[in-house]
């Protein structure tokens, strides 16, 4: 466990002083970027003009190690640990690392988002196809994994280092989506076959690739977070976005309150705030986009039209996730997929 | 009912429901315990499945173990959704190849047996259960035991075993309230016929004193019985007492009108020689009008003691003695020879010595007024284990067809001597109250015997 200096390297922190003058004040450590949840900390100091928020993002394997460290030492972390990896917190509470997280709003929440009030998904994050507008023909876009796998089959010509995903390897999300890829799927070999000849672009983070789609250096980006492809969209970028017609993974940020939290309370009000229906209006607004219960925006492209939205398959927030971080699978899975990328 | 201190009704009610409490209580237990194992039965199934569904993907490769812990493994011990899971997987030489290190294992997981352990543990501050598989491993380079272990908190189990005693105990409960409701209900109806005898015996005028006539149940039966014997007992004393005093009143009226008559012809008569014969009549009648006095209160007390009185243990020789004293003063009129035959020890009797000395005295006087012409024999004697009394007289006695009549009241003979006739029904009683024998006996030498036979010291009056 020497991953604390690396922590301190990689973490961005940032100061909301009570806009009603401090009486309170919640310490968030997150792997969530801030432009995600900036919006809801404004609204909810709004709500609460007298609670400050200190809130610190780091990466996602960082915060975790950090998150376990601490538990290990029975030392306060946080009032609130918030990531996008949600098999972190899974193993964290399955530790005993985690303190109850009594509230009626949970109720509201979908089974699969909760696990013994401890775990708590709060977002709904669908793992899409983003392509360039500009740049890729109609009769291109590709509508589910088997379009994918077909088009860089038919058409290497075109797409042959102009497709981009996650490296694995580096990211916490990337590798979620791939394994629930692999056991969602039987095309899944085929699919990693079919990258690995296609030479694929990976990158550590949705952001870098987005922007490499908007200058049109790479065409079409695969498991990409739904949010942040519709952020840039919203904002102009030539960029569409495809939720897979024959499946769509789903994945919950994932929060819980540390069992050593300094002020569990001002942690659970957040938490409170996060998935109230106002906290989930703003996120699907000006956050997240996509929400619980909700269609899909209208100008993304989905089966159905959106109306029917069976083919979402959220990732369980359980113990089913412990499996994604068993040192021997993973390793083993890891180095499946660096051998279909070349790398092995 | 109610405002008696101690109701039947609810001492009955109180100890069912304290018997139907205490079984509810240990029934409740039971199916506690009844739960527990049901609920550790079916998910130690799952735990046993999840851990061969984990032991199923092991393989060797190049002398390395591999283990691939499947989704499902875990997916089925997250079937409860309440419960955090754990795993370990050791080789033969005891390293750990995946999951948690240090989850303990269970003890029974050292026997040489391929059968799944389970047991209790606590690991990272909850109570969990473990189940332990084995698989022979025996490829290129790994021969030996790699055994699987996985973990479960108990969360799922209890709630699913408070959940089925909850819903015995309900069961329970709910029986023992009919249970309780029907005993109410019977108890009200069993306890019905006392509140008909009591009713009966309310509604009913001081004056009727014969048999309750309520229909009861075996067991109240014998209550209405013992209520009517003792109303019978009453009816009986009753009728005795009406009698005597009918009786007596008669007896009384009879030389209180001969006296009158005396007195009149003495308040008419000039003559002083005539007067004399008079005032030795009047004397007479006084006289007797007193004895008869007497001996209708002796014979009132003497009925009063036997139903009032305990009996002692008395000395009949003494008691016999005293009475022929006391009747002697009477007999010095006349010359009559008094022998006594009186045991010098004590006869010892139960009874009462005052009832028993009237009862002599009187058959003493009896004997001296009506019967004996010189000679008059008592004697106490042993027979037996209990005791006689004999008075015996040389007179003509009571022929043997009046021998009936003369224990009855107001018996006065063919001789109609100066007396009454009380002095053998007192006798009559008191013997009767004793349990002794009263007997009369005209031997073949002569005279007239009254005897008391007196039961045994110890035969209970």
């Amino acid at each position: 466990m020497v991953l604390m200096p690396a922590l301190a390297q990689a973490r961005d922190a940032y100061h909301f002083p009570a806009p009603g003058g401090e009486q309170q004040s919640v310490a968030i450590e997150a792997s969530v970027d801030i432009s995600a949840m900036e919006p809801l900390i404004r609204d909810f100091q709004a709500l609460e003009p007298t609670i400050t928020v200190d809130f610190a993002d780091s990466l996602t394997n960082d915060v975790f190690a950090a998150a376990s460290a601490a538990c290990d030492a029975e030392m306060t972390f946080a009032d609130l640990f918030i990531t996008s990896s949600s098999n972190h917190v899974v193993k964290l509470v399955n530790d005993g690392c985690a303190l109850r997280y009594e509230s009626n709003a949970v109720r509201s929440l979908p089974e699969w988002a909760n696990w013994r009030n401890e775990a708590i998904g709060f977002s709904f994050e669908p793992a899409v196809i983003v392509y360039n507008k500009n740049l890729v023909p109609e009769a291109d876009i590709p509508r589910s994994h088997g379009d994918l796998i077909e088009l860089m089959r038919a058409k290497p010509e075109i797409y042959d280092g102009r497709i981009g995903t996650y490296d694995i390897d580096q990211s916490g999300i990337g590798f979620l989506f791939a394994f629930f890829d692999a056991e969602q799927s039987s095309t899944f070999g085929r699919l990693l076959e079919g990258l690995g000849r296609a030479r694929a672009v990976l990158r550590c983070c949705t952001g870098e690739i987005l922007t490499e789609i908007e200058q049109g250096r790479v065409l079409i980006g695969y498991n990409l977070l739904g949010s942040y492809a519709y952020g840039r969209m919203a904002a102009g970028a030539p960029i569409g976005i495809v939720l897979p017609s024959d499946y769509t993974l789903v994945l919950s940020r994932a929060a819980m309150i540390p069992a050593r939290a300094a002020d569990p309370e001002a942690g659970r009000m957040f938490l409170d705030y996060l998935i109230s229906a106002r906290g989930q209006r703003v996120a699907a607004e000006q956050s997240f986009f996509f929400a619980f219960d909700r269609p899909p925006p209208k100008d993304v492209v989905s089966a159905h039209g959106g109306e029917d939205t069976s083919f979402y398959r959220p990732i369980t927030i359980g113990p089913s996730l412990l499996a994604t971080l068993d040192r021997a699978k993973r390793e083993r899975f890891l180095a499946e997929w660096d051998a279909a990328m070349g790398r092995g | 009912m109610s405002e008696r201190r101690t109701s039947l009704y609810w001492r009955l009610i109180g100890s069912l429901s304290i018997a139907l409490t205490l079984g509810s209580t240990m029934l409740a237990i039971a199916a506690y315990n009844y739960a527990q194992t049901a609920a550790d039965d079916a998910y130690d199934r799952l735990l046993i499945g999840a851990a061969r569904q984990i032991a199923e993907t092991i393989t060797a490769d190049n002398g390395r173990l591999i283990v691939d812990v499947p989704l499902s493994a875990l997916e089925t011990l997250s079937i409860s959704r309440s419960d955090r899971v754990y795993y370990r997987v050791t080789g033969p030489d005891g390293a750990a190849i995946t999951g948690y290190d240090d989850l303990p294992m269970p003890p029974a997981v050292d026997r040489p047996s391929e059968a799944p352990a389970v047991s209790d543990a606590r690991f990272k501050g909850s109570d969990i259960r473990t189940a332990s598989v084995k698989r022979y491993v025996s490829e290129a380079g790994i021969n030996g035991w790699v055994v699987t272990t996985v973990g479960q908190t108990r969360e799922a189990r209890n709630a699913l075993s408070a959940d089925l005693t909850w819903k015995a105990a309900l069961l329970v409960i709910a029986m023992s309230l009919i249970a309780l409701a029907g005993i109410m209900f019977t108890v009200r109806r069993a306890l019905k016929p006392l509140l008909h005898v009591e009713a009966a015996l309310i509604g009913r005028d001081p004056n009727n004193l014969t048999p309750l006539n309520v229909e009861a149940p075996a067991e109240i039966a014998e209550l209405v019985d013992v209520i009517n014997r003792f109303m019978q007992r009453l009816s009986d004393r009753f009728n005795v007492m009406q009698k005597y005093i009918a009786d007596s009143a008669h007896q009384l009226r009879t030389p209180l009108t001969a006296l009158a008559a005396q007195v009149e012809l003495l308040a008419n008569e000039p003559k002083p020689a005539a007067q004399k014969g008079y005032i030795a009549r009047v004397r007479e009648r006084t006289a007797e009008l007193g004895r008869l006095t007497n001996q209708l209160l002796s014979h009132a007390m003497v009925i009063h003691r036997a139903q009032a009185v305990a009996s002692d243990q008395v000395d009949l020789g003494a008691i016999v003695r005293q009475a022929v004293a006391d009747a002697i003063p009477v007999s010095l009129g006349r010359d009559i020879a008094v022998r006594q035959e009186i045991a010098p020890e004590p006869v010892i009797i139960r009874g009462d010595a005052v009832s028993l000395r009237e009862a002599i005295r009187n058959v003493v006087e009896n004997a001296v007024h009506h019967g004996a012409d010189e000679g008059l024999w008592v004697r106490v004697t042993r027979s037996g284990d209990g005791a006689l009394a004999e008075i015996h007289d040389d007179g003509p006695g009571i022929p043997e067809a009046d021998w009936q009549q003369a224990r009855e009241r107001f018996y006065r003979g063919r001789t109609s001597a100066i007396g009454s006739g009380l002095g053998l029904a007192i006798a009559a009683d008191v013997a009767q109250s004793h349990n002794a024998e009263m007997s009369f006996e005209r031997p073949t030498t002569g005279g007239f015997t009254v005897r008391f036979r007196f039961p045994a010291l110890d035969a209970r009056a």
